[in-house]
């Protein structure tokens, strides 16, 4: 078994918004992060609604741990752990009700480990929720999703809206988390930079569907971005692109092999390309 | 389940602090008085509030991410709304502690509050009774209709309670002669009818949660 987590042909339909997440398949392995990418209403959260049975698929497989997880299979949901963007919890309790509540639920509760997160993210534990500041909620949903020892984290947006200091803090700790081969994220983000920073794969959702998927150093170290002029542009043989934008006087191009796109096109300016420009050639662009 | 009650019973105390006190600043005053009808009106509305304490958490939550990351939490769908109705059942029992002791002190200052003393046991039961309907009538209508309407929910719930109740005393006082056996026998019929619906709830409730999406 090498992935911690498996999708195969996820579909849901909302009919009410016409939207549509289309046969959807990824996979993290263990030991790795996947950085899960796409604008606002991609289908993202949809996805991880479908993952953690919060949202009921019309179709396909979710495989965590190797099996399908039902609403009975609690042993298997103490093995994840969750962090949604904005309030987690409800905002009366303190930080030592969320650990006693906590305890209730999870068997591995580390009370210990929770309490040592509080202080190394400087958290108060008696001052109520509704309190703190967003990255005092971010880091302490942060900290209750780590204290029980899971092996699969699931962030969905869990950095945005974070001052860059905080967001550093708190990939450093997924990074920590990683460490251990048996340990996975699933990141949810639109913040590119992020992702660039800890990510070993990027899957890239558009419209519901999962538009391109491969490890990050292949998209920074393989894949480029030739800009060219309208003539050049029909030069390039379409089995070598990606997805293609057209601007006002240049087409920008993705290619999955630069080094390969440089010597065959070799009056083309190849550019390196980050994640962020092929979110937007890919959302923006026409896909190939 | 040893968390979601937990959770219930923590999320329900925030609310229920500030009705401890009305309650026991109006408990003095009625015990220091005497009157029936303020002593009535403290007996069902104090049972009704703590009640609906617990209705109107469930409530907040769902309107919270909270609601949502439960669902992620090693519990099962049905024991979510296990807890509930029995977080529930437990603040009603608040309620009617509330209740008793302010007849019970009511009784030892200034003898028996009211004209016939099965009266007390009448009040009590329907207190309870419109309680149980409340929470039998919101929680499949809430989970249904969507949280957005929770509080529409939990008054249109304790409509429905108190038309039940006037129902069922209705067809009880149109089909059952009056006396102390009778009466008893009407008591048992409300106290019965309501825990069979909260009952019956619980089932529907779950079946509907099941099928529920964040």
């Amino acid at each position: 078994m090498e992935n911690i987590l498996e999708l195969e042909n996820i579909s849901k339909s909302f009919p009410k918004s016409n939207f549509l997440l289309d046969k959807l398949s990824f996979s993290l392995p263990y030991g790795t992060i996947l950085g899960f990418v796409g604008e606002n209403g991609a289908g993202k959260t949809t996805t991880i609604g479908c993952i953690l049975n919060t949202v009921i698929k019309d179709s396909g497989t979710v495989r965590l741990f190797g099996q399908e997880m039902q609403d009975r299979d609690t042993t298997l949901r103490e093995k994840i752990g969750v962090v949604y963007d904005g309030d987690n919890f409800p905002g009366f309790w303190t930080a030592k009700q969320l650990s006693q509540v906590m305890r209730g639920f999870y068997r591995h509760w580390d009370n210990t480990l929770f309490q040592k997160y509080l202080t190394d993210f400087g958290l108060p534990e008696k001052q109520q929720i509704k309190h703190f500041s967003r990255g005092m909620t971010m880091k302490l949903a942060i900290a209750a999703a780590l204290s029980h020892h899971p092996q699969l984290l699931v962030l969905d947006e869990a950095t945005s809206g974070l001052d860059p200091v905080v967001r550093d803090e708190m990939l450093d700790v997924f990074l920590d988390f990683v460490q251990e081969e048996n340990h996975s994220i699933l990141l949810s983000s639109h913040i590119t930079s992020d992702l660039e920073k800890v990510a070993d794969y990027i899957a890239f959702i558009h419209n519901g569907r999962l538009v391109l998927t491969a490890s990050k150093d292949d998209l920074i170290y393989h894949y480029a971005v030739l800009r060219c002029k309208e003539s050049q542009f029909q030069t390039i043989d379409r089995a070598d692109m990606i997805a293609f934008r057209k601007r006002d006087f240049q087409i920008d191009v993705l290619v999955p092999d630069g080094k390969e796109a440089r010597k065959k096109y070799k009056d083309i300016v190849a550019d390196h390309v980050s994640i962020d420009e092929i979110m937007l050639l890919l959302v923006k662009g026409e896909q190939i | 389940m040893k968390g979601l009650i937990k959770n219930n019973f923590y999320a329900t105390l925030s609310g229920a602090k500030t009705l401890s006190i009305v309650m026991i600043l109006t408990g003095a005053f009625i015990v220091a008085v005497i009157s029936q009808t303020l002593l009535i009106a403290y007996i069902i509305l104090g049972i009704i509030g703590f009640s609906e304490t617990a209705l109107a958490i469930v409530r907040d939550e769902c309107s919270s991410k909270w609601g949502k990351y439960k669902l992620t939490l090693p519990v099962r769908r049905a024991d979510i709304i296990k807890s509930q109705f029995l977080n529930q059942l437990l603040w009603t029992l608040v309620g009617t502690l509330f209740a008793v002791t302010a007849t019970a002190l009511s009784w030892i200052l200034h003898g028996c509050p009211y004209d016939h003393p099965i009266d007390i046991v009448t009040t009590f039961v329907l207190g309870i009774s419109i309680s149980l309907f409340m929470g039998a009538v919101f929680f499949p209508l809430f989970y249904a209709n969507g949280e957005e309407r929770g509080s529409i929910f939990i008054g249109l719930s304790l409509v429905c309670a108190f038309v039940f109740d006037y129902a069922i005393v209705s067809l009880i006082n149109y089909f059952i002669e009056p006396g102390l056996r009778n009466i008893l026998l009407g008591i048992l019929i409300l106290l019965a009818s309501s825990i069979l619906a909260f009952a019956l709830s619980c089932p529907l409730t779950i079946r509907i949660f099941k099928r529920k999406e964040w």
